[in-house]
Formats: structure tokens, sequence, C-alpha cells
């Protein structure tokens, strides 16, 4: 550890920073949201390879799930 | 008995505080030097919380890591026997497994004896109870604070204090001691000494629950002449197998794996012991040779004591290091685990008092058990629709198991619960308000959504329960269209509980999140009101009003286990998990987002 993290740690222990925890959420749904948007083309993959009717019905739905969510996270990280 | 036991002790030491001041002052210096270590305890405690678990994950993967691990938080902690708790305590909950904890046991050995060569070199060289003073002052203006890792600090510099002043008094007590008796006309010379002073040593760190007070309590002793260099020695061998009964008493309330562990340290410091015992004359000859090696005059015997105890512990890793995995085989031998009769009561498979000693490893454990409890809630769950639990988690299609399944599947879901629910659900209630009680600051967050799952799964079971009878009356009827309307609930729960099951299988947070709003969105085929079928059946008289109502029931029943079952999804999988769930929530699809999905798409179809 160096010097300014040893001062950093010695803060915090005191409570003498306050951690931000609007960025940290921000930060958490941001990895989040690129979790999803991968999660979204593996699915439009296997989307193009299915062919059970019922399957596919299901992995649009979630599709149209992803959509919803991805466009909720972009909004909350926009604000 | 230990009422008696107990008495008689203090009526014994005080006839002997009576005849003797010196031998109160050594008593009330091992008082003050156990209640430092307890209070050193204390204070690292505050810090354990999820510290110890994120550096027990990165340090977990190699023998030589767990080693090192243990030597770290026992040079920390200065108590091997509390790492020994914490190595069970994980153990049990299941963070690591037991050649992992053997690791962690070997480097608490080698962590001890950084106390006893800071005792050896320093605290019998200077004046140890100058240092003591301010220590209990700046100890105790921390323990004041709100902060808990102050408070830990206090407690750690307080325990430091009492433990500084505790040698004092030894010290002084030892040192008062040699002027009026000398304790060395009580030597014993040759094995029979050896022997008789080893397991004097184990007694007395027995009863004190410390290797480091009873190996100051020798040091003392030998730095003020009044017990031999040999015997000395012999003690060290004691107190060093004396010491694994702190971890024995510990696992007795843990599971088979901190039993095994428990054991293993006995077995390791016990059969070193045992070996070193025959080689006492040639260890203090080899110790005499390497002393001024280090630097250690030939006079020291003090110091010489430090490293023959360095000695000992290393004698131990490098006997037992190469056999770790020998012997977590031959402990899995000997604690062989039960078979389980499907139809057998059921009990906790992780639940037991040593969890509960950290934060960390009563989650850990909670949650398993809840994960646990929810398998026989879906076991009786699926039963109760007259499919089994391995049709849910198969990969057929709902349709090929309405089909493989259609005649009822008579059973008792009351002694089922009776069986298999009520004596797990009742235990993880009680573990929950105790943790809620010990650890009331984390609380809110981790142990009250576990809690209201496991109520989720209850209510979740009354309500299949309910709907069983007539599940049961309707897929046996004549009239096909009731059959059908029946076979329609029982396919919309398969696909719910295979999509928890999904949720229950994934460490994914994106999965999770994806997964919940998906139940939201099966959730809608619950809407009685919406259920247009229904309306036409009735309209068409092609079921009895009687069929109606209970298809109104059933269906609303069928809303009430699936609804219950998401909120226990939500609650283990988003509120428990703090890590990441402000964010988990702020993604899953509310009621309105949810609706907006099923317009946009039934708005879809109809055009």
């Amino acid at each position: 550890m160096n010097g300014f993290k040893l001062i950093q740690t010695i803060k915090e222990l005191f409570g003498f920073i306050p951690q931000n925890a609007e960025s940290t959420q921000k930060k958490s749904i941001k990895e989040l949201l690129r979790k999803l948007k991968f999660r979204r083309i593996l699915l439009k993959q296997e989307l193009k390879n299915e062919t059970d009717l019922l399957k596919r019905e299901s992995i649009r739905d979630s599709i149209k799930i992803l959509k919803k969510q991805i466009k909720k996270g972009k909004d909350l990280v926009d604000d | 008995m230990k009422r008696w036991l107990l008495f008689g002790a203090i009526l014994l030491l005080s006839y002997t505080f009576f005849q003797s001041k010196n031998l109160l002052l050594i008593a009330a210096g091992v008082a003050i030097f156990l209640f430092g270590m307890k209070n050193l305890e204390e204070g690292f405690r505050f810090f354990i919380g999820g510290m110890l678990d994120r550096f027990l994950k990165k340090m977990s993967d190699t023998l030589y890591k767990n080693i090192l691990f243990g030597t770290i938080i026992t040079t920390l902690m200065q108590s091997s026997g509390l790492v020994a708790v914490i190595a069970i305590s994980f153990i049990s909950a299941g963070l690591i497994g037991l050649a992992q904890g053997i690791g962690i046991i070997l480097g608490a050995n080698i962590g001890t004896t950084t106390g006893i060569w800071l005792i050896a070199g320093l605290g019998l060289k200077i004046n140890i109870a100058t240092y003591a003073l301010p220590m209990l002052v700046f100890g105790m203006l921390f323990i004041f604070q709100e902060s808990k890792r102050l408070k830990g600090i206090g407690y750690a510099l307080a325990g430091l204090g009492f433990s500084f002043l505790g040698i004092a008094y030894m010290k002084d007590g030892f040192d008062a001691f040699k002027e009026t008796i000398d304790l060395t006309q009580y030597a014993a010379d040759g094995y029979t000494g050896i022997v008789l002073f080893a397991l004097i040593g184990a007694g007395m760190t027995v009863v004190m629950q410390s290797s480091h007070a009873s190996l100051v309590l020798i040091l003392t002793a030998l730095s003020a002449s009044q017990i031999t260099y040999e015997n000395a020695v012999a003690l060290t061998i004691g107190a060093n197998i004396g010491t694994t009964v702190t971890a024995v008493l510990g696992a007795l309330g843990a599971g088979d794996d901190g039993k095994k562990l428990a054991t293993a340290h006995f077995l390791i410091n016990t059969l070193t012991g045992l070996l070193l015992v025959g080689f006492v004359p040639q260890s203090i000859r080899l110790i005499d040779l390497s002393a001024p090696l280090f630097g250690i005059s030939t006079y020291d015997e003090t110091l010489k004591l430090a490293l023959y105890h360095t000695y000992f512990n290393f004698t131990c890793v490098l006997l037992f290091a190469p056999l770790v995995q020998g012997l977590v085989r031959l402990l899995d031998h000997f604690f062989k685990q039960k078979a389980t009769d499907e139809n057998a009561r059921d009990d906790v498979l992780f639940i037991n008092d040593v969890a509960l000693d950290f934060p960390d490893t009563a989650y850990e454990t909670l949650f398993k058990e809840t994960k646990h409890l929810y398998n026989n809630v879906c076991d009786i769950i699926a039963q109760g629709i007259s499919v089994t639990k391995e049709d849910i988690s198969s990969g057929m299609a709902i349709d090929d198991i309405l089909t493989h399944r259609k005649d009822p599947l008579y059973v008792n879901m009351d002694a089922y619960y009776e069986r298999r629910i009520k004596e797990i659900y009742g235990k993880i209630i009680t573990f929950a308000i105790m943790a809620q009680g010990k650890f009331s600051d984390i609380s809110e967050r981790q142990f009250i959504p576990i809690k209201n799952a496991t109520i989720g799964m209850v209510e979740a079971f009354k309500a299949s329960k309910h709907m069983q009878k007539n599940m049961l009356r309707y897929l046996e009827s004549d009239n096909e269209y009731i059959q059908s309307e029946y076979n329609h609930i029982r396919k919309n729960l398969i696909k719910y509980l295979r999509t928890l099951q999904m949720i229950f299988n994934t460490a994914e947070d994106d999965v999770i999140v994806l997964l919940l709003s998906k139940l939201k969105l099966d959730a809608q085929n619950y809407d009685i009101a919406a259920n247009k079928s229904l309306d036409n059946l009735i309209r068409t008289n092609k079921i009895t009003y009687t069929m109606a109502t209970s298809l109104m029931n059933d269906t609303n029943y069928a809303y009430t286990v699936a609804s219950e079952l998401f909120k226990v999804a939500h609650a283990l999988f988003v509120h428990a998990n703090t890590e990441s769930s402000e964010s988990k929530e702020a993604l899953i699809l509310n009621e309105n987002e949810v609706n907006d999905l099923t317009h946009a798409s039934s708005q879809r179809s109809s055009s």
C-alpha cells in the first residue's frame, strides 16, 4: 500500500470520506447493462438457430424483456 | 458436576491466595492476560465481517496460499484457537473445503510462533507494563466511538494492553516467588519428567483455552528460573497439544466437516507432539547448535524456548503439508455421510451453532439452507399438480409431460410438510432471528430477506395444498373442458417452476434480472378477469357452476403459488445479495412495464 492509499484508508476508517452512493449505483447499473446487452446478442443468435416454435416464442419474449430493460437502464444512467 | 468443580476450584484458589501473595499475582497475571486475549479476539471480530471472506477467496486456490493465509491472520489476531474456530465456521458454511481448512490450521501453527518471539524477545526483556497503560487508555477511547471499525481497534488495543499488563504481573509474581521458594526442586528428569511435564502443559492449556497464556506462563517461569529448560520444552509440547481442544470444543456444534477439521488439528499437533516427546534431548542439542546462527545467546533460555516452539510448529507443517490429501481421505472415511432416503424425515443440512460465529458464515449457511428448503417445497408443489421434481428439471416439452402424467398423483401433502418442511422451516427462522440479533447492523439487508423468503415458500406450499383437492378430482373428470382448464394451470405452473429453477441454478446477475422480469410476465397468465375461455365455458354451459367456482378459486391459488415463489426468488437473489441488489432492483421490470409489453404483443397479434 502506498502512502496516498494509506491516508485514504485511514480517512475512510475515521469517516472523513463519505462514499458516493449514487456514483457507485450508476457504475453497478452500467456493468449490469453491459451484461444484458451481451445476453441479448446471444439470444438473437440462439433465435436464428432454433427451430422449435415454443422455444422460439420463449426466446422472443426474453429479447423483448431485455430490450425494455436495456432502455430502462440507459435512462437511469443518463439521468 | 461442573458446578462442584467450579466451587472446588474457587475454594482451592482462595486458600492458595490466602497462603501466598505471589501466587495471587501470577494467577491475576494469567487472568488479565486471558481477558486481554478475549478483547483482542473481540476486536478482530468487528473487522472480520466481509473482509475475511474476500481475503479468503483470493487465498484459497493452493495449499501454499492457505498456509500463508493461516499464518497472516494468526499473526494479526495472535490466537490460533480463534483461527481454528474461523476455519471450522467457514468449512461448515461451505465457503472452503476440508483441505483448505487443514492448510489454514497448518498456517495458524506457524502464525502462533510470532507472538512467542515477541514475548520472549521483548515482553520479558523490557518493562512491558509501561506500554500497556497508554494502550488501555486509547483503547477505551476508541471503544466508546460509534464506528464499528474504531470500536474494533479499541478492543484490539485494550486487548493488547491487558495482555501486556498480564505478562508484567506474571513476571513480578515469579520474580517475587523465587525469593521465597525454588520450584526447580520439583523438576523431574529423564523421560518420566518429559511425559509428566508434557501432560501438565496440555492440562493447563485445556483449562486456560489458550496456548499463548500457557506459553507466557512457561516463559515467565523459565525467565525467573522457576522451571528447568528441559521441563519448559516438555511443557511447550504439551501446550501445543492442549491448544487443539479449543478447536475440538468449537466443532462440537458444527457439522461433519467442522468435526473433521478439528480432528485434523488434534491429529497434526498430537502426532507431532508424540514424535517430539521421544526426541527432547536431541532437540535441545539441535537448539543449542542452531541458536547462535540466529544470534541467540547460549544462555538465553527464553529465546531458545521460542526457537524450539518455532521448530515444533514448522515440523508440524513439514510433516503434514505433503499429507493433506491423504488426511482428507482418511477423515472422509471415518466420518462417512449417511445415505438419505427420499421418504425419510428431512432435517437441516447446513445450519449449526458454529455458523453463527461470523456474519459471512451465518449468511452463507442461511442462504444454502433456504435453497435446501426450496428444493423440498418445489418437490411437493410439483407433486401437488401431479408431476414430479424430475419432470420440472427435465428438458421435456411441457405438453409431453402432461401427456405422460395424465393420471393424478395422490400424495399426502400434510404428511410431507411434517416430514420434510416443518423442521427445516422452524430451524431456518430460529437461526435467522438469532443472526438478526447478533449482527443487527447487516440483518436488514441480508437476514430479513432470507427469512421472508422462507415464509413465502411455506405460503406457496399452503396455496398448492388448497389447490390439490380439485386438481385430483378434475384430472380424472369426464368433462374434457374442466380437465383441459386444470391442465392449463399445471402447464403454467410447470413453466413457472422451470424458470425459478433456472434462477436458483445461475450465478449470472443478468440472467436473474431477465428471468425475474419473465416471471412477472408469466404471472399475468393467472389473471382470472382476462381469462376469456372461462367466460365462454360458463356461457356455453360446458362446465357446471361448481366447476366454475372451483376453477376460479384454484386459478387464484395458482396465482398465489406463483406470486409467493416470485417473492422468494426476489428476496433471495435481489434483496439478500447486497453487492448488486440496487442495480438489479432498478432493472427488473415493474408492473406497468410488464403491462406495456403484454399490450404491445396482444396488439401485434390482433392486427
